[in-house]
């Protein structure tokens, strides 16, 4: 397991360093506006953008520029400076993470606390209009637009532009430190709109598991011991059922750390999503960089922790 | 001279204001009872804010102190006075900087002194040898914030200016009216042996005075550059090790102020972390140093709180709706319908944020024909380019290129504009574009030759359907074109502004001054000497004699009006030439709080003045 | 049968689906004595084992319809609460199934399981249940008890799986043991091991068994009764000895003849039952086993036969609608070995009907192999 492990992880500092060098290549290959040019402004004489690009180290050689990056963050941690900010990469990453945090840990409690038994109720009670509903319901989160629903939701609940005034609306997180009551309730709306696709997609894949493992020999086995229904359900049932939705609640989590960008947008939450959504529309190549690789850091790891948990969930699964 | 991002971002925002704008077409019948307003042709068509409009606007606050919020959907770019050349800057720019003259809120035209005691002029002995001399006298009281504490002197501003051509603060107009590349250049800047530091055409006599040395009468231009952010005192020996770094760590991590409020610092005066967390939020405080008697700023608010960021709906809902806030960016036009037909008290259109035009290649392919080029603005329809852009509310079919609230319009003609045949329909004139064909020796009226048009556009908000109408108007006079939407920058950095590239045609280039001087809407737009290989604003290449000639002479004129005339004609010569198609004047909606008394800076593109807007 | 332990009385489970009304058990009647073993022999879908889930509530859902009794120490397990029937479940009942890896939880280890069957039944410590749990894997032969019980069971064989699964039913020491095909997914020598297993410990613990099988030979040596079950009922009963010796219902002739036997001639074929289980939507008419049963008669199509003994008095009975006399005729014919055309005649004239060739029926498989012979009771060697 400590050898899976360790191998698990080198493969991912190799993946890490491939997907480094995919969007250096990417920024080469595509037409995207010039760092040089828009650090520079409009009317610049040559002279000018000359110097802003060797100073950036635009005027070397791709791979050159490649290995001092990376030569950077190996050496120095450092993650190089934002063209427009001259914010350091890995301050201005510090600075966002606690709301992509706060916004993805607490998405992720709610889809958990709502998709999971919803869908252990529906498979239980198969065919109701319990069952019916709750699915039709998981069908219309679905397919709602994220951005939609959030609009959707401040225009209703929040208390500054919404027709009831319930909860705190845009731009109202703080950080948890400052106030965590503030913290908690400015992030309510976020997280019911972070959460409702997940918690309908969840409980449609909780159902359709739970309903296959209930089907299970193993589940005649527990009732024939005269266990109590609510033990075979949970004990049995959903303790086998529960793992394809760790998985992908492993993997969702890892991508939401990446950066929620409507999310974050709509409810104006400084996170990730929108750090790196800016950097983009401004070609602000070292934070587009340090993003993307933050957010395939965290990628990465959810699949190492996925994996790991599935030999402890799955005793059957081994690792060598 | 800045490239209209702001104004394309602005108007990107949605789709729906069409419907808005039909909704209230009838709007341009009832403006005539919007107030007392200027001079006739320069009259604004639209209803402005009741009783209020900007132009006429109160300068007087209703009420001292409160925070005011500030919603905005895109962040600062800079906040260094040095490196900032965005709309969205400059308000903020302009609450903490003092620089040597400035525009008060309600003029767009007419500058007056700021931190210079008085407006230079020839009678008062400012304007010097013909004008190649500017002598500047500056306030003694004026002091920087902490940490420097200090009283201003001339040698900060000769400091502020001379780092505009350091490449490690890249300003970006330094060499338009500084550098080399001005109509008159300061002495010693356009010497190949200048390589930055002090520039020897700024002298400083003593602690309150400063001189400016040309070789040719440059006074009239520079004495309006000087109102740019440039010109605001920098405290050398506390930005200089800064200006060492690349890009310069002042304005990202540190920062000081003249100006009435200064963005929120610890002692060392390093503000990011504090007071600017880069893409959240913006703090601006009172600047203690700071003392009312030496400015015309009244500075209501005690302290304004810019959020960052947030959806352009959402953020302006809440501005309407809310209390104490103001939306900086441009609203998104469904708010703009919102607050035109419910919250008519709280909105503004001004004039004046800028323009588009179609840029047409004047030296390759189909239209380096002349008449060519007329054809196509004939078969315009500028019309339906307005509704794109959101109708009437937030703009106006164009006519000519200096545009409403740049000197020069009203001489140029007004809203109508310079007499030809080929701008006078806005909806196009098919018969007046044969003819044009017709004498481009196209003899059936249609291009017959083999050329394909390329066609450069950008792919955000409403310039896609820009592209349309201008594409429908060449393929109608049997023009083959081939069109390539990218984002902006990327049009204008690998596409439009690289004349190697050969692109026939880019219908959504914009342009917006610097100020209210026509040069800046027009010299490095149209002047053929400033075509360079990258990076080109010149995007028509425009290249003719006697139009350079002409621009070369009104650049060096000093006396306002006779400034004025000067660039009007040029304009009207640009019209005959038909160098490029102006499409549309652009007006900019400000949306605010009930409770907020706003007052927007006509010279800005019309947004909210920080520090003239008070709360109720 | 009073004073059985279990007694099933006109039992009938159905289930309603979209196709239709799936009668799986329909009307059967047996009873278990205590200490004694009941051996169920049918194919799959004869309602063998939906019947023994019945026993334990197993099969109670909103889409079932269950009626008749089954009396178990003065109860009616049919009538009896969901909650209280969970009591005697794994407690006084308990059931072990055909496959035993896809039986017990691939996530629990063994002893954890084992546990677990013993917590669901009265307070035990957590302790003393472990110490319980390596004692009856070491009673169901387990070596190495102590550690085995920390093994998930896919660390196990499957015959150590299936004692697995009898130790955890023999948990609670239960008066009767259901195995459902206890056998069927293990190979032959682990089959025979089980088996004796199964006998050892009812001769050690009185536990009464009920086996339920497909394969005659597995009942063979451990059942005192068998009964057998075709389309939801109950074709033939009677002691083991019976049932080996005097076979009544052609089906039963049909299983007797698909027992695999070790001194058959290496090659030769198994003779299975031609036809498929018939529809429990749609049985057929009459006789349930008429289209499959090579004697079959025109009036068979149309009566219903009955479960009678076969002899006043006796409690060896068959639900067959030859006549007894002949039955013995044909069984005795067919382990001589005679061709199956002279028996099918042999039916048909004694049937005393007419044109005895008409309704052709299906073309039996066993025409031209040889019928086994000498078959009296198989004792598995």
């Amino acid at each position: 397991m400590t050898t899976y492990i360790i191998r698990r992880i080198l493969w991912g500092i190799v993946l890490l360093i491939l997907v480094s060098a995919l969007t250096f290549l990417f920024f080469d290959v595509f037409p995207s506006a010039d760092p040089a040019i828009l650090r520079a402004g409009r009317n610049s004489s040559p002279a000018t953008i000359a110097h802003i690009r060797h100073e950036l180290g635009l005027d070397q050689p791709i791979y050159t520029q490649f290995v001092n990056y990376m030569k950077g963050i190996i050496l120095h941690f450092n993650f190089g400076y934002s063209y427009y900010s001259g914010a350091s990469v890995l301050s201005l990453i510090t600075n966002r993470l606690p709301a992509t945090l706060s916004l993805t840990v607490g998405a992720a409690v709610v889809w958990l606390l709502s998709g999971i038994p919803i869908g252990i109720i529906s498979a239980i009670r198969r065919g109701t209009l319990l069952d019916r509903t709750a699915m039709g319901v998981a069908l219309v989160f679905v397919s709602m637009p994220v951005f939609w629903f959030g609009i959707m939701l401040l225009f209703l609940f929040s208390n500054d532009i919404g027709r009831y005034h319930i909860f705190p609306g845009a731009a109202s997180y703080v950080g948890l430190t400052s106030s965590p009551v503030d913290w908690f309730t400015s992030l309510i709306l976020p997280w019911i709109v972070l959460a409702g696709t997940s918690a309908a997609i969840y409980s449609r894949l909780l159902r359709g598991s739970l309903i296959e493992a209930m089907g299970e020999d193993y589940i005649r086995t527990a009732r024939a011991k005269g266990l109590a229904e609510r033990r075979v359900v949970w004990r049995h049932g959903v303790r086998s059922a529960i793992t394809p939705v760790v998985t992908i609640f492993g993997l969702d989590v890892g991508t939401l750390l990446g950066g929620a960008v409507i999310t974050e947008t709509v409810f104006d939450i400084p996170g990730i999503g929108r750090l790196n959504w800016q950097a983009i529309i401004n070609a602000d190549f070292p934070i587009v960089q340090g993003t993307v690789l933050l957010a395939a850091i965290f990628i990465v790891v959810a699949n190492i922790i996925v994996d790991i948990s599935y030999a402890y969930l799955d005793p059957r699964v081994r690792y060598s | 001279m800045r490239r209209s991002t702001r104004s394309l971002a602005a108007f990107a925002a949605t789709g729906l204001l069409a419907v808005g704008a039909a909704a209230c077409g009838s709007s341009s019948s009832n403006s005539s009872s919007g107030g007392g307003s200027s001079s006739a042709s320069g009259s604004p068509k639209i209803p402005l804010k009741a009783g209020e409009n900007p132009v006429g606007q109160q300068l007087t606050g209703k009420k001292k102190g409160g925070t005011l919020k500030v919603y905005s959907s895109g962040d600062f770019e800079h906040l260094d006075p040095g490196q900032s050349y965005y709309a969205l800057d400059y308000a903020l720019i302009q609450a903490t900087n003092r620089p040597l003259f400035s525009y008060p809120p309600n003029s767009a035209t007419t500058v007056r002194p700021d931190l210079a005691t008085v407006l230079p002029t020839t009678s008062n002995g400012g304007i010097t040898n013909g004008g190649k001399t500017l002598t500047v006298h500056i306030r003694p009281d004026v002091h920087f914030s902490p940490p420097v504490n200090r009283a201003v002197t001339s040698a900060d501003v000769a400091y502020a200016i001379e780092r505009g051509g350091n490449p490690n603060v890249g300003n970006a107009y330094f060499p338009a009216y500084f550098g080399a590349g001005a109509p008159a250049p300061l002495l010693g800047t356009s010497s190949k042996s200048w390589k930055g530091g002090p520039i020897p055409g700024i002298t400083t006599p003593n602690k309150t005075t400063i001189v400016f040395h040309m070789a040719k009468p440059g006074a009239g231009l520079l004495l309006q550059a000087l109102s740019l952010p440039i010109s605001a005192p920098l405290p050398q020996s506390f930005v200089a090790p800064l200006d060492k770094h690349s890009p310069t760590t002042y304005g990202s991590q540190y920062l000081v102020a003249t100006g009435p409020y200064m963005v929120q610092a610890d002692k060392t005066g390093k503000i990011q972390g504090i007071g600017y967390q880069p893409g959240k939020s913006e703090t601006l405080v009172r600047n203690p140093n700071w003392k009312a008697s030496t400015d015309f700023r009244p500075a209501y608010v005690d302290r304004i709180n810019v959020n960052v960021g947030g959806d352009a709906t959402v953020i302006g809902q809440q501005t309407l709706k809310g209390s104490n806030a103001i939306q900086l960016d441009t609203p998104s036009q469904a708010n703009v319908k919102l607050a035109y037909q419910q919250y008519p008290s709280q909105i503004t259109f001004t004039q004046g944020s800028g323009d588009h035009y179609v840029a047409l290649d004047n030296q390759a392919g189909p239209f380096k024909n002349v008449n060519a080029r007329r054809a196509v603005w004939a078969a315009l329809d500028r019309a339906a380019i307005v509704k794109a852009r959101g109708g009437s509310l937030v703009a106006e079919p164009a006519t000519h290129f200096i545009y409403p609230g740049v000197s020069g319009f009203v001489q140029a003609g007004g809203y109508p504009g310079p007499q030809v045949d080929f701008n006078k329909n806005p909806s196009g004139n098919m018969a007046v574009a044969t003819k044009y064909m017709k004498l481009a020796g196209y003899k059936s009226g249609k291009y017959t030759g083999n050329a394909t048009v390329q066609v450069v556009g950008a792919n955000s908000g409403n310039d896609p359907a820009i592209i349309q109408i201008v594409n429908s108007a060449m393929t109608s006079l049997g023009f083959k074109t081939h069109v390539t939407e990218v984002d902006q920058a990327t049009m204008y950095s690998k596409y439009c502004g690289v004349p190697k590239q050969n692109i026939d045609a880019c219908p959504t280039v914009g342009w917006i001054r610097d100020f209210a001087d026509p040069l800046s809407v027009l010299y490095a737009t149209f002047y053929g000497p400033a075509i360079v290989p990258t990076n080109n604003s010149n995007w028509s290449q425009t290249n003719d004699p006697a139009i350079n000639a002409a621009m070369q002479k009104a650049a060096l004129v000093v006396d306002p009006t006779a400034r004025a005339q000067a660039w009007a004609n040029v304009d009207k010569m640009l019209v005959s030439d038909a160098a490029a198609i102006p499409e549309e004047f652009g007006n900019q909606p400000n949306i605010e709080s009930k409770n907020v008394a706003g007052v927007n800076q006509l010279w800005n593109e019309g947004t909210w003045d920080f520090a003239f807007t008070s709360l109720k | 049968m009073s004073d059985a332990l279990l007694n099933v009385e006109d039992l009938r489970v159905s289930f309603r689906t979209d196709d239709g009304i799936v009668r799986a058990v329909d009307g059967i009647s047996y009873a278990v004595g205590e200490g004694k073993t009941l051996g169920i022999v049918g194919e799959s879908g004869s309602g063998k084992t939906v019947s023994s889930l019945t026993t334990l509530g197993l099969t109670r859902s909103r889409g079932s319809d269950i009626s008749g009794r089954i009396m178990f120490g003065g109860q009616d397990l049919v009538a009896m609460s969901d909650e209280k029937l969970r009591t005697i479940r794994g407690n006084d009942v308990a059931m072990i199934f055909q496959d035993p890896l896809s039986a017990l939880h691939p996530f629990y280890k063994v002893g954890w399981q084992l546990v677990e069957a013993m917590q669901a039944h009265g307070s035990i410590s957590r302790k003393a249940a472990r110490s319980r749990a390596g004692e009856l894997l070491q009673l169901v032969g387990i070596p190495d008890p102590q550690r085995r019980v920390d093994q998930f069971p896919h660390e196990f064989s499957g015959g150590m799986r299936q004692r697995v699964m009898i130790a955890m039913a023999l948990a609670n020491e239960p008066k009767l043991l259901i195995a459902d095909e206890p056998t069927t997914a293990l190979d032959v020598t682990v089959q025979a091991q089980i088996l004796a297993l199964l006998n050892d410990l009812q001769n050690r613990l009185g536990t009464a068994i009920i086996i339920i099988t497909h394969d005659l030979g597995v009942v063979a040596e451990v059942a005192d009764d068998i009964a057998v079950m075709y389309a939801g009922r109950i074709v033939e009963r009677g002691t083991a000895q019976e049932i080996f010796n005097e076979p009544q219902h052609p089906y039963a002739w049909g299983l007797l003849k698909s027992i695999p036997r070790l001194d058959s001639p290496r090659g030769e074929e198994l003779v299975p039952i031609s036809g498929r289980p018939p529809s429990l939507i749609n049985r057929p008419s009459g006789c349930h086993f008429h289209p499959r049963c090579p004697y079959v008669q025109d009036s068979h199509k149309q009566i219903d036969p009955r479960l009678e003994p076969v002899a006043s008095g006796q409690s060896h009975a068959a639900a067959c609608l030859l006549e007894p006399s002949v039955r013995q005729r044909i069984w005795r014919g067919l382990r001589e070995g005679r061709d199956l055309e002279s028996l099918q005649r042999l039916a048909a004239s004694s049937n005393g009907q007419a044109g005895g060739t008409s309704g052709a029926p299906p073309a039996p498989a066993t025409a031209s192999s040889t019928p086994p012979s000498g078959a009296a009771p198989q004792e598995p060697s």
